[in-house]
């Protein structure tokens, strides 16, 4: 019978307890104790005896004072010297400097993987500094509002002026409340130019709240009087060549949501240009009380979200403290206006600083300014881990490939004292040296991706991202980042090698870290695989798109912005020159998502958002819309909107019957009855994205913008500047602006370039990125073979079957990759296309086997350009060198 | 007084001393336990051994592993002189007080 042991478990317990302490006398005085029990109890009751000594000696003052006596002698190996540190910073460079190969595989790789989180970095730090320079940002908040009816869920960043109103009256906490009506847009002459200009409405209260210096002018009372404007620096500068502009007269035309569309201000301040990290961009402020009395208070009934979406609401607390109430307030203002409106409204508090970065909230008629969406970071986030995380494996994967090359330096460490978290930390500091040689690479390529990405986003121009102290420590954060997950494995690995295996040049764990490594691969070429089946298919469909058969003519047609001259003025003109066949006018582009929504009823019945473009007679023949039923408008001269067209998706909403039975029927639009006359073949008069919904046509001249002419060209050159000196006859002033109709449409849809051009990029950076590994491994197992190779040769094997037998295990993974992404990207294609598109390809065999192709192709001349190199040297030189 | 020794102190410190070269962990515990016919726990004697070394009285070496430690060594204890004095003067004074005493002591 074998003797039974002390208890392991408690062994190993207090032994983990104690750590580097000496308690090897304990242990075997227990031991002994254990043995001497046995003659005279059970081994059950031994054991309890050992368990209980063990407990009674954790907690005990011996093993405590050990354990300090322990850290503090001389002989102590857990603290971390800085001699030590420098030894392992010398061995790491000579290693870096002896494995040059690798090591270049290695930072490009990561450099690579680096300079698109390095953006991400740069970007973000950028961003949170938004708002920064307001002295009371911390107690600043704005109202919003979470709109939900039936038809559809509002996120606004606006709140309606009622609650300004409400809170005003009888409300103590709040120092301060601003109101904002965005969306003021209007056009200034300057040097004969129309130099568009855009800003707020608001109240003299703006200056108390926010940190906005004026640089002329009194902040108190600039913006008391109705008709009195404070222009920034460089707007006044742009208008009047001088900033000294005081009391100067600002004259402005098209002004919306005003009352008159011409209208001359008082200019009582001059402010400083908004800085660029504020989410709060514009060029004039104007005194609320200069708007019409309706637009400066709110008494709608919440009903439709556009009525109040363009009003804003910031307040300046007292101290933080009195939010509870106000929320309570709040509440309660949601309650009556969720009655009124018949829909759940809730107003709610946002803090200044949780604007941007912050939620993606709705700017109707009029966003504030740039901001960005917390959504947007987190999937830039993941795409840059996507891009980093192989790159780190390729480390990971070389590291423990070569491991058997440093098993005899790590076997000697161990042997000569050195401890396992020793070992960790060498290999650690190690990889941390890598990755910051490739953040230095990193940000070179940091710099050419910089502007092109800068170009990419909308509001990239008010983007600085230059390099400053604060992105400098986060960057090295981050290199010590990547240092950490890149060198993990390999560390953990290294310091867990059996010092005695390692010296006989045995390895071990073969099979595990075998399966991580191929792992890993496989992960990499998954990844490659999706952003090139991602590729084609987005390729495919900006193709689709441009191809689409949209249900209207979009050849031979011109479209002429009208800019203000009279539709009549222009047919006239027109309608004389040879090339033109047919003149028609709009108030929109149609097929480019371009367009407004109006309520429309039919008796007094539900009510819908109906798409809507106002056109004349001729516009169902310049597009050659089909009438399935009824008739066009007429050729008359429409004082009053009398007729409207619809589609067949407006019959089925409001449930109008067969187009025959819809004709004479009468709409409600903006409280006037119109009359169904004829009924169109359903058309896509949006972008693609959206699908086909009820739509109208209707018939208001005085909304006009453009002109869309059916031509026919001989010589399009000679017929275009025909068209302009008839245009310059009428109207001299401005320029001739016309473009071709099939244009337009394709432009709607350059955001595809946009998106094809960045998936590319991003695509490029990881099949790079898995190349270079792949490109390591290759070389490290033809190294490794050379003599295995040059044998085979001698015993009679042929260049090609060697480098088949080298090349088949990446073969084989990369054939495991596909069999991963395949399923990946086919459920993926489901369910992203609808989500992107309305209308929209679907991901067919063709794509799968042409991205298989290209993966295979490309894996395979890596692979084979190394391979096939070692298979083709003459064995005599490979066997020679003994 | 200069020192103050505990009563369990004192006890670790003669056994000790009667146990002469072959003091360590296991046979003071069992020395003790015998002799004074209480168990002891294996905690509480290395707390006071700790302390004992700490105040100066009690100094060990390592050495003699046995198959039945696991070939684990043993930490031997030795009383040094100013262990001896601590507990002659307790000795001493005990005596005295001993000699004092107005009433007969010893019960037999």
């Amino acid at each position: 019978m074998k003797t039974p042991q002390p208890p392991k478990l408690a062994r190993k317990l207090f032994e983990w307890y104690c750590g580097q302490a000496n308690v090897n006398d304990l242990l075997g005085d227990m031991d002994e104790l254990f043995y001497l029990n046995l003659t005279g109890k059970s081994v059950f009751r031994s054991k309890l005896i050992y368990w209980r000594q063990i407990f009674s000696l954790l907690f005990s003052y011996a093993v405590r004072r050990r354990k300090t006596q322990s850290q503090s002698s001389g002989f102590a190996s857990s603290t971390l010297s800085l001699s030590m540190l420098n030894s392992y910073f010398k061995i790491a460079a000579r290693n870096l400097y002896k494995h040059k190969y690798f090591t270049i595989v290695n930072v490009l790789g990561l450099a690579i993987g680096m300079s698109v989180s390095l953006l991400l970095i740069v970007f973000y730090l950028h961003v949170c500094t938004y708002d920064n320079f307001h002295v009371n940002k911390s107690e600043i908040y704005r109202v919003v509002t979470s709109h939900y009816n039936t038809e559809r869920d509002w996120e606004l960043a606006g709140a309606p002026f009622s609650i300004a109103d409400d809170l005003d009256h009888g409300f103590t906490g709040v120092k301060k409340i601003v109101r904002i009506s965005a969306g003021f847009s209007a056009d200034a002459v300057a040097d004969n130019l129309d130099l568009p200009i855009r800003g707020f409405y608001t109240d003299p209260s703006f200056f108390d709240v926010f940190t906005f210096p004026l640089v002329r002018g009194n902040a108190s009372t600039a913006l008391s009087n109705p008709n009195s404007v404070i222009i920034s620096e460089s707007t006044a500068q742009k208008i009047f060549k001088t900033t000294d502009v005081l009391g100067k007269a600002l004259e402005l035309k098209n002004v919306r949501r005003a009352k008159d569309s011409i209208a001359v201000y008082e200019i009582t301040g001059v402010i400083a240009d908004p800085p660029e990290n504020s989410h709060m961009a514009f060029e004039v402020l104007i005194s609320l009380s200069t708007l019409p009395a309706e637009y400066q208070s709110y008494t709608g009934d919440f009903r439709n979200v556009s009525s109040y979406g363009f009003q804003y609401v910031y307040l300046l607390l007292n101290d933080n403290a009195v939010i509870p109430k106000l929320q309570t307030r709040l509440n309660k203002l949601s309650t009556e206006a969720s009655k009124r409106a018949d829909a759940k409204i809730n107003f709610h508090l946002q803090a200044l600083t949780a604007i941007v970065p912050g939620p993606d909230l709705s700017t109707l008629g009029g966003s504030l300014g740039p901001t960005w969406e917390n959504e947007g970071f987190i999937i830039f986030g993941v795409i840059c881990l996507l891009i980093l995380l192989p790159a780190c494996f390729n480390y990971t994967n070389i590291s423990i490939a070569r491991a058997l090359k440093r098993a005899k330096e790590i076997g000697l460490r161990k042997t000569m004292g050195g401890l396992k978290n020793q070992i960790f930390f060498q290999f650690i500091t190690e990889t941390v040296l890598i990755t910051s040689v490739s953040l230095l690479g990193g940000l070179v390529m940091f710099y050419f991706i910089r502007r092109e990405f800068q170009t990419m986003l909308v509001s990239g121009s008010s983007l600085n991202l230059s390099l400053t102290w604060t992105i400098g420590i986060a960057l090295a954060a981050f290199a010590l980042f990547t240092g950490f997950v890149a060198g993990f494995f390999p560390a953990l690995h290294f310091a867990g090698l059996n010092p005695i295996q390692a010296l006989r040049n045995q390895s071990h764990k073969q099979s595990s870290q075998g399966r991580i490594r191929k792992g890993l691969t496989i992960f990499q070429f998954a990844l490659s695989f999706c952003f090139i089946i991602g590729l084609i298919v987005f390729t495919r469909q900006y193709h689709y798109n441009l191809s689409y058969d949209f249900g209207f003519e979009r050849e031979n047609i011109v479209d002429v912005q009208l800019q203000g001259v009279k539709p009549e003025q222009f047919r006239n003109q027109f309608s004389q020159l040879a090339a033109v066949q047919n003149i028609s006018m709009s108030s929109h582009i149609m097929g480019v998502g371009t367009g407004t929504q109006m309520t429309a009823s039919v008796d007094s019945r539900d009510s819908f958002e109906v798409y809507q473009i106002f056109a004349d007679h001729n516009y169902v023949n310049v597009l050659k819309l089909e009438l399935i039923a009824g008739k066009n408008f007429s050729n008359e001269i429409w004082q009053r909107e009398k007729h409207i067209l619809v589609n067949e998706e407006f019959l089925k909403q409001f449930k109008l019957g067969t187009p025959f039975e819809a004709l004479g029927k009468l709409i409600l639009i903006e409280n006037k009855e119109v009359e169904i006359i004829g009924v169109l073949k359903n058309f896509n008069y949006t972008s693609l994205l959206r699908p086909i919904e009820a739509f109208m046509i209707r018939t208001d001249p005085s909304q006009f913008q453009l002109s869309n002419l059916s031509v026919r060209f001989t010589d399009a050159y000679s017929s275009l500047s025909e068209m302009e000196s008839a245009w310059k006859a009428i109207e001299p002033e401005k320029k001739f602006e016309a473009r071709f109709f099939d244009d337009e449409l394709r432009e709607s849809y350059d955001f595809y370039k946009m998106f094809l051009k960045l998936v590319g990029f991003l695509g490029i950076l990881a099949i790079s990125i898995s190349l270079l590994g792949l490109l390591g491994m290759v070389v490290y197992t033809s190294e490794t073979k050379t003599k295995e190779v040059g044998i085979r040769k001698v015993m009679g094997a042929t260049t090609a079957s060697i480098t088949l037998l080298l090349s088949k295990d990446y073969l084989k993974l990369m054939m495991w990759a596909a069999l991963f992404a395949i399923p990946l990207t086919i459920w993926m294609a489901d369910f992203i296309l609808p989500k992107l598109q309305e209308y929209h390809v679907t991901l067919n065999f063709w794509d799968v086997l042409l991205s298989l192709a290209i993966l295979l192709t490309m894996g395979l001349a890596t692979i084979a350009s190394q391979t096939f190199k070692t298979a083709s040297t003459n064995p005599a030189e490979t066997l020679r060198t003994e | 007084m200069k020192t103050y020794l505990g009563e369990f102190e004192e006890l670790v410190l003669l056994t000790v001393a009667s146990l002469g070269d072959d003091a360590y962990g296991v046979s003071i515990q069992l020395e003790i336990e015998k002799r004074c016919n209480r168990s002891i726990s294996i905690g509480a004697l290395h707390s006071t051994i700790t302390r004992l070394e700490e105040k100066g009285f009690l100094k060990s070496w390592l050495g003699g592993a046995t198959q039945q430690r696991g070939g684990r060594s043993k930490r031997y204890y030795e009383i040094t002189q100013a262990g001896k004095k601590a507990v002659s003067e307790i000795k001493s004074m005990r005596d005295e007080l001993w000699s004092l005493s107005k009433v007969k002591l010893s019960v037999k």
